[in-house]
């Protein structure tokens, strides 16, 4: 039944996917994939978290068809991975379901030959395949069928025509060989494998961190000691360096791009370097002992207010990005800041959490690789190519048109009716009017396999391309 | 470790793979010859590979008394991970050329499943 079932998914597989672009076939090969974990892996999907990662996987599959960003594909990909992963091992963590999807998906058929608890069951490996009796058995007979038809084509005229007219062209073997690929990945997912020192370590490690044996009030004491000079240091410099941002941030009066975009670039890089930091001193000093000895207070309120400051430094920072944004509109290096930013805010929340619940490093690992996880959705959820030219369109201060013509050509319907809009050269018309004209042919020149969303509002722009 | 067949079996695996994937883009009968003279590269590179990266795997990290299927499970996942990333990347690297995918896939299934091999010696 198994077999059947990869057999028929890996011929959809080769028709939706050989000789074409993404598209529906992504949408559609995820739900294909649903399928067949259903079938090989009834019992494991009836599980909450399985079944929200399922879920999560179908979601960022209509995203693609919908967006069709590289964003949504990325996300459907690493979506893809975490359920299979999920399949395999239902209480890992996300980061081994991530490794676990993986290696089911590249090499679980080779990984199947060793599937078994050689604690608990008696090995049966299978057997090796017998090159030499497989050689024998359609060499030999190949090498004399080929032999005895060029020895009969010589010898009657009507063999021959006959013989030439045999032509296997029709046989395409490169889409052969794409339904085998499909029946190697389906056969892989069908029935999920993990890597097992991974799996086994990350189930064996909880979030909580215990006193050790090794607990000694006197290497405590030195190491509080060392901590609180070191936090307290940074705490005044922070703090310095936040009040000279403050004062740079309400004497600044530039309007000049470069200098801004200098100006969020060297804040940027201030504040990567103070929040790692920031985030292996305080994993250095709490990574043991020192969480359960009582006189931390001192240390532990440094750095909670350290942690607290680098955040306000993330807000002021945001403050900044937002000015340039205002006057200059978005791009994806304005955006990506913007994430940038989240990400470290959230870093610093889920560290104060560490610190404060007496968390380990698992716990930071899972939780940030989690939240990275719903944020990728989430921002795939938006086609930034048409969000970043409306919003400058509209709300931009200073336009960087050239910017906007050289996304990609999802914002030419965009483009296109701003262009009726307003008087632009002789040369950004026309350049404005080849991106249409191409994203419209790229339109029409796809097969079903290719379409998306766009494939379906696209009737009321024919008309403009005889313009 | 039966270093000798493992190549043997692997360069045979190899040449098929590589042909059959270069043979479904353009089939050329004049060129069998060329198939069976592009064994000896083949066997140089597969011999190159196991004895490079397979091997020293075996001679360094497999202890004693620790059966192959258990090494297997160990070490395999990381080399194959690392393989197919490799792959992958020199792939994308060539603009997705197709001789050298072909390439790139045929490196791939050959070095997974000479582990097989290797895992399953007696």
């Amino acid at each position: 039944m198994k077999q059947i079932i990869i057999i028929i998914s890996s011929l959809l597989f080769s028709t939706i996917f050989y000789n074409q672009n993404i598209g529906l076939n992504l949408s559609l090969f995820s739900v294909l994939s649903i399928i067949v974990l259903i079938i090989g892996n009834s019992k494991k999907l009836i599980n909450r978290i399985t079944v929200t990662y399922a879920v999560l996987y179908l979601l960022t599959a209509i995203l693609v068809f919908f967006q069709h960003t590289t964003l949504s594909i990325i996300a459907n990909c690493i979506a893809y991975f975490t359920l299979i992963g999920s399949v395999s091992e239902t209480k890992s963590s996300i980061f081994v379901n991530w490794l676990n999807g993986l290696y089911t998906s590249i090499a679980g058929f080779f990984y199947r030959n060793f599937d078994f608890d050689e604690t608990k069951e008696h090995p049966k490996l299978k057997k090796d395949i017998d090159f030499f009796h497989w050689i024998k058995l359609i060499g030999i007979p190949l090498v004399f069928f080929v032999f005895f038809i060029l020895l009969y084509k010589n010898g009657n005229s009507v063999f021959n025509d006959f013989i030439s007219q045999i032509d296997f062209r029709f046989i395409n073997l490169q889409w052969i060989l794409f339904s085998i690929l499909g029946y190697y990945l389906f056969n892989n997912i069908i029935n999920p494998v993990k890597v097992d020192s991974a799996t086994k370590s990350d189930l064996k490690t909880g979030n909580t961190l215990y006193k050790t044996d090794t607990f000694s009030v006197e290497i405590l004491k030195k190491e509080i000691q060392l901590g609180t000079t070191l936090m307290l240091c940074l705490n005044v410099l922070i703090i310095f360096y936040l009040i000279t941002e403050v004062i740079a941030l309400n004497t600044s009066l530039t309007n000049n791009a470069v200098t801004l975009s200098n100006q969020i670039h060297s804040g940027i890089n201030a504040l990567i370097a103070s929040i790692i930091i920031a985030i292996i001193i305080i994993l250095y000093f709490f990574r043991g002992n020192i969480n359960f000895y009582k006189a931390n207070k001192t240390l532990k309120n440094l750095s909670f207010i350290w942690i607290i400051l680098n955040a306000t430094l993330v807000i002021l920072i945001t403050l900044k990005n937002n000015d340039y944004v205002t006057t200059f509109g978005f791009t994806y290096k304005r955006i990506g800041v913007y994430i940038y930013l989240l990400l470290t805010f959230i870093g610093l929340i889920t560290t104060f959490i560490k610190v404060l619940k007496i968390k380990n490093l698992y716990f930071l690992f899972r939780v940030n690789t989690q939240i990275a996880f719903v944020l990728l959705i989430l921002l795939s959820t938006i086609n930034w190519d048409c969000t970043i030219t409306k919003y400058n369109i509209n709300h931009a201060q200073s336009l960087d048109l050239d910017y906007l013509i050289n996304l990609s050509n999802k914002n030419a319907v965009l483009l296109n009716e701003y262009k009726k809009t307003k008087v632009f050269s002789f040369d950004k018309n026309q350049a404005i009017k080849k991106k249409y004209k191409t994203y419209i042919k790229q339109l029409n020149n796809r097969n079903w396999q290719e379409y998306t969303y766009a494939n379906f509002q696209k009737n009321s722009n024919y008309k403009t391309l005889n313009y | 470790m039966h270093i000798p067949s493992n190549i043997g079996k692997s360069t045979l695996l190899a040449t098929c793979i590589f042909w059959t994937i270069n043979f479904s883009k353009d089939f050329d009968s004049d060129i069998f010859l060329l198939v069976f003279m592009s064994i000896i590269p083949i066997c140089i590179s597969v011999t190159a590979v196991i004895i490079g990266t397979i091997c020293p795997i075996f001679w360094l990290l497999k202890k004693e008394n620790e059966s192959n299927t258990l090494f297997f499970k160990k070490w395999f996942p990381i080399y194959t991970i690392l393989a197919f990333s490799l792959c992958v990347f020199g792939a994308v690297v060539s603009n997705l050329e197709f001789y050298l995918v072909s390439f790139y896939i045929t490196v791939y299934i050959t070095t997974a499943q000479s582990w097989v091999w290797f895992a399953k010696e007696k």
